[in-house]
């Protein structure tokens, strides 16, 4: 409290040019890769999302839960049928070039989305192709759109939120050319476009009529008040580089820590890290058509040979927590059943694997130095799957290729990393379903396949938990999946900037985060490292 | 310097000769013993500092640093031996048959030749792990035909500069056949140049396996090579630089020895060093 | 000399041919494809249908090569798939920074190791000459990401006198462009010192030992003379041949160095695009690379008989 003083101080008595040099300066955030568009959900990966979701906004959009919120909406009103979604607007809000925005708006993008040339990646989610068909949607007034759907359905606000789909962003229709063919977006975010230096950087700037709901930020929506001038996205694509920058203050931001970077960052009094569980999912995955791994008796071997606690510990350097279920930790359906798990027990695992007469094939487990978090989990899990008598070799391929034969499902069991799932129907819709049509699928099973289908109908809460609770008990049952832990978004920030804290869709946010003067030398300020449950 | 009257085993020798011989020592007891299971986990002693225990320090996931040192040394050599016979027989071949021949042959053969060198190694690599797999021969064939190129275009150019000598003009008066001509008095012309390509080229398999490993692409742990451990050893080069020091000491060493017992190995076949010793 | 220059650049096109339908077909035999990629794990069978559509994938291979090559011969290499980018300006703007820096290190490498093989070979298993194979050796043997990164603690971190991430272009502030340049050259100088050391010392070994060296040494020239004058000259030839091959090689294989420093060359392009099977921008960088090297080789072949008085261009 003294030192804030001091600080407050010194900045009444004159020296605020020193910190408004300090604010001016750009923040800097690492990227491990140039983006790919600026065009919200077309051309895209998470890297772009990360970068165009600061400039546009959806109607809703993720709340800290991972439940969809309103963001642009004021509101939203479901009919008692579940066919009708009216979303209010919002009033006062306003686009990068001064516009209000209004109901035309949002109807001009959706259909700018909804037309085939655009290439929305969500078209399919949408057309009836998906989980979702979307009728109609009107404008009864300046303030208010009106979406209608053929089925009353419990995914529709998620589907809508979901950041790899841009937040479905409300685009102004300066953001295409005349010939229609997108030029930059003009949205509503708290940060506008600067400039992108192709495989440099991408600058933003503060949008300064931005319309900031009050609160405290809230996943992607709540407060997101932009603090500094500009953001300066750099491309820094060697991880033991971007750390060395955060270290000389050339980088303020490290939004994705590997493991090593967060033992060596956790103690160096030059970051501080955010440490929180995301909704990715990282498991086992098992091939129940291979003959070997087919049988359910070795699944279960493979399962109680595990233990989750050491795995989880050297894969995320202590960060993580194992999970046994699907439905991430996170997740408000993550209840008491979620928690049951197969216990590691290596003498139950030996008796299970002499039981269900294996032969001592070798398993070939397949993994990816991209993601180093199931990179570490294959190579520990390998060891104690030896201890138990199976013999495990791991294949290391680079990560287009592991995609690949996860896509077409010609592997035995492989280290995977799903991203997150923000509802866990569509945690379980990844799982389930039939390999014929879908080699991707893990979990073949039509008893499985219509409690899946039924958990995306019902919007009773109480009715979806026991679908839910049933799922995961089939699953241990089944285990055609040894899930292991939720990932883990950790970010550091350089001792300068203030309030960064990683978000649980592993994107970096950039709102409400400051850079504030150097602390005075004599301040002692320790490591600091938040770590939320 | 050139006409010592005593001669001793010449320094060269002599040194790549202890290093070599303890190299081979040290493979041949690694595939045997290691002082801790080389692929044992240990997670309470992660990173640990070289002590008594661990003479050199743990890696990450606690394995003992020394006994993945020894098992890695059999398996980084034979990689590195297979993959330069590899591509210096067939380099070789090529070489000599494009150079000697001259005309559209050697058009044609260096089209090719020139066409894989343009390759960049990491793309062969890739296409030839998806397709044989990613394990050790797949490196061996991958990087081994990566090299083939550089071999056959250093043999064409040593073939084309002897052509204009007087001893190739008069092996040829003297009715040799041109086959006879290119492997008694061609061939023994090309070991200086290829002994010296051969012995850098142990060295860049090394390395370039270690590459392979730092995109993601090496031997498949846990089975170490001293490429896999001093590529996996980079994240912790500010904390536990001991991870890299060691198996970079141990390739730079090998690499050391093999080129000074490469040089006196040459010396002895060269045929203009006949008779000048 | 112009009919061996033409002949070489006529026998070019088969070699560009051959570069061409390869990698069209190498990459396609890689598993992953970039609609795939573009989607992840989140892909739906529908939404994967269309982006292959839009990208051209569903046609049959001879039928994309077709479209891609006859594209090609009109001068168009295309988009990249990643970025929408046309793929020729950006090949060649990410080309001259990549070129930059090889040819500076590879300048000052042979600059420095040349003259040092040659004394090497000179002093023969002395210890000046077993310590020069010495250091050679250990700079050959340190990977350029492992002393790429060492360098960028101690000189970025530690010490702070030169900037750890980002890339000014020296066309745009030529002073602070250098700086960003001064690790990434170290770090390739370094290691090509080390490759090039070597082949001077050989080269100038064989020359010592011929019979006009000698000769020389008989008519009463000092071994200084004789040294630069008779060997220097003639083992520069096959030191310049490999300099050659170390400049195409180190276009194709820059792109560890690049990624340390974070300079977006031609390296990382390619690397990136691999990785991301950005098929137009692998096949463009390929041919790029392939021709650049067929013209590095002509020059270096054409200068042979300079160094190399007994071939003659021909």
């Amino acid at each position: 409290m003294r030192n804030r003083l001091t600080i407050a101080s010194v900045l009444a008595s004159g020296a605020l040019a020193a910190w408004s040099a300090a604010v001016a300066a750009p923040l800097r955030i690492q990227v491990p890769a140039d983006i790919r568009s600026l065009d919200p959900g077309v051309n895209r990966d998470n890297n772009t999302d990360g970068v165009v979701l600061h400039m546009v906004e959806g109607l809703v959009a993720y709340g800290e839960d991972a439940t969809p919120k309103p963001l642009l909406a004021e509101r939203v009103d479901v009919s008692p049928d579940g066919l009708s979604y009216t979303f209010r607007l919002r009033r006062g809000v306003k686009f990068h070039n001064g516009a209000d925005l209004t109901s035309a708006d949002v109807l001009w993008s959706w259909n700018r989305y909804m037309d085939p040339r655009t290439d929305w990646r969500c078209l399919s989610d949408f057309d009836g192709r998906g989980s979702v068909k979307v009728t109609s949607v009107t404008a009864p007034d300046a303030a208010s759109v009106v979406f209608s759907l053929e089925k009353p359905t419990a995914l529709f606000l998620t589907a809508l939120s979901r950041t790899d789909c841009g937040m479905t962003g409300i685009l102004h229709r300066d953001s295409v050319r005349a010939d229609g063919s997108f030029d930059r977006p003009v949205g509503t975010g708290p940060f506008k476009f600067g400039a992108w230096k192709r495989g440099e950087f991408v600058r933003l700037d503060r949008f300064a009529d931005y319309a900031a709901l009050p609160g405290k930020r809230d996943g992607y929506t709540g407060a997101k008040r932009p603090l500094v001038d500009e953001v300066r996205f750099l491309v820094v694509p060697d991880p033991a580089t971007a750390r060395t920058g955060v270290m000389s203050g050339a980088i303020d931001i490290m939004p994705d820590l590997d493991s090593s970077a967060m033992t060596e960052l956790k103690d160096d009094k030059r970051a501080d890290l955010s440490v929180i569980p995301n909704m990715g999912l990282v498991g086992l995955i098992m091939q129940t058509r291979d003959p070997v791994l087919g049988n359910v008796t070795l699944r279960r071997a493979v399962a109680a040979a595990i233990d989750k606690p050491e795995i989880v510990a050297a894969a995320t350097e202590g960060f993580g927590k194992p999970n046994g279920s699907v439905v991430p930790t996170l997740s408000s359906y993550h209840g008491k059943v979620q928690d049951e798990d197969i216990a590691y027990d290596p003498a139950a695992a030996r008796a299970l694997v002499a039981a269900s007469g294996y032969r001592g094939e070798t398993i070939v487990m397949l993994a990816t130095k991209r993601y180093p978090s199931s990179f570490n989990t294959a190579v520990v899990s390998q060891q104690m799957l030896r201890a138990v008598g199976l013999k495990v070799e791991i294949e290391v391929l680079e990560w287009a290729t592991q995609l690949d034969r996860y896509a077409k499902g010609t592997y035995q069991m492989q280290a995977f990393p799903y991203s997150g799932r923000m509802d866990p129907s569509l945690s379980y819709e990844t799982i389930a379903g039939p390999k014929d049509r879908q080699p991707r699928k893990l979990w073949d099973d039509p008893g499985v396949q219509a409690l899946v289908d039924r958990s995306m109908v019902v919007s009773e809460r109480a009715e979806r938990q026991a679908i839910f609770d049933a799922l995961h008990r089939r699953f241990l049952a089944d285990v055609p999946m040894v899930m292991l832990f939720n990932g883990i978004a950790s970010g550091a920030a350089g001792a300068e900037v203030r309030g960064y804290a990683s978000s649980p869709t592993a994107l970096p946010r950039l709102w409400e985060v400051s850079r504030a003067p150097a602390p005075p030398p004599a301040d002692p300020k320790g490591p600091t490292c938040s770590v939320s449950p | 310097m050139r006409g010592r009257a005593v001669r001793l085993p010449p320094l060269n020798a002599l040194i790549g000769g202890v290093l070599i011989g303890t190299l081979l020592v040290v493979a041949g007891v690694g595939a045997l013993w290691t002082p801790y299971d080389p692929l044992r986990l240990s997670f309470r002693s992660k990173l640990a500092a070289p002590s008594a225990a661990f003479w050199l320090g743990t890696d990450e996931f606690g394995r003992d640093v020394l006994s993945r040192l020894m098992a890695g040394a059999a398996a980084s050599v034979w990689i590195a031996v297979l993959t330069v016979t590899l591509a210096v027989v067939v380099g070789t071949v090529v070489g000599l048959f494009s150079g000697y021949m001259r005309g559209w042959v050697d058009r044609v053969v260096m089209a090719f030749n020139d066409a894989l060198l343009a390759f960049p190694g990491i793309l062969l690599a890739l296409g030839l792990l998806a397709v044989v797999g990613a394990n050790k021969y797949g490196i061996i064939l991958a990087l081994g035909l990566a090299y083939t190129p550089s071999v056959a275009r250093i043999v064409r150019g040593t073939v084309l500069s002897l052509r204009e000598r007087e001893f190739i003009a008069a092996s040829r008066v003297m009715g040799n056949s041109e086959a006879f001509t290119m492997v008694r008095h061609i061939l023994p012309n090309c070991v200086a140049p290829l002994t010296v390509l051969a012995t850098s080229m142990f060295g860049y398999v090394l390395l370039a396996e270690s590459a392979l490993s730092f995109l993601g692409l090496g031997v498949p742990p846990p089975a170490p090579t001293w490429g896999n451990m001093l590529a996996g050893s980079r994240p912790y080069i500010g904390q536990a630089m001991w991870l890299g020091i060691f198996p970079g000491l141990c390739i730079s060493l090998t690499l050391l020895g093999i080129n000074l017992l490469g040089d006196a190995v040459r010396d002895k076949l060269d045929p203009r060093m006949r008779g000048t010793r | 000399m112009l009919r061996f220059a033409l002949t070489r650049i006529v026998m070019a096109v088969p070699t560009l041919l051959i570069v061409a339908v390869s990698v069209f077909v190498l990459i396609r035999l890689i598993p992953g494809d970039p609609a795939s990629l573009m989607l992840g794990d989140l892909a739906t069978p529908a939404s994967l249908a269309d982006l292959r559509t839009r990208l051209g994938l569903d046609q049959s291979l001879p039928v994309q090569f077709a479209i891609w090559f006859g594209n090609l011969l009109r001068g168009d290499f295309g988009v990249s798939i990643n970025s929408q980018e046309p793929i020729l300006p950006l090949i060649v703007s990410r080309f001259w920074i990549s070129a930059q820096i090889v040819l500076v290190a590879v300048l000052l490498a042979s600059l420095a190791a040349v003259p040092a093989g040659v004394v090497a070979a000179w002093k023969q298993d002395a210890s000046l000459d077993i310590g020069l194979v010495a250091l050679a050796t250990l700079l050959l043997s340190i990977p350029t990401f492992w002393l790429g990164l060492l360098l960028l603690l101690f000189f970025g971190l530690k010490l702070g006198w030169l900037p750890v991430v980002g890339y000014v272009s020296i066309g745009d502030d030529p002073w602070r462009g250098v700086l960003y340049l001064v690790m990434p050259v170290t770090t390739l100088f370094l290691h090509e010192i080390g490759v090039l050391l070597r082949m001077a010392r050989a080269s100038t070994l064989e020359v010592l030992r011929l019979d006009y060296i000698t000769h020389a040494r008989a008519k009463g020239l000092s071994e200084t003379a004789v040294l630069w004058r008779h060997a220097f000259r003639n083992a520069f030839g096959p030191t310049w041949t490999l300099i050659g091959l170390v400049l195409g090689n180190l276009l194709g294989g820059i792109a560890v160095v690049e990624t340390v420093f974070t300079i977006p060359g031609l390296g990382r392009l390619l690397v990136d695009s691999i990785f991301a099977r950005d098929y137009p921008v692998i096949q463009g960088c390929l041919l790029f690379v392939a021709l650049t090297y067929v013209l590095v080789n002509l020059v270096i072949d054409l200068c042979y008989p300079i160094f190399d008085p007994r071939v003659t261009a021909q």
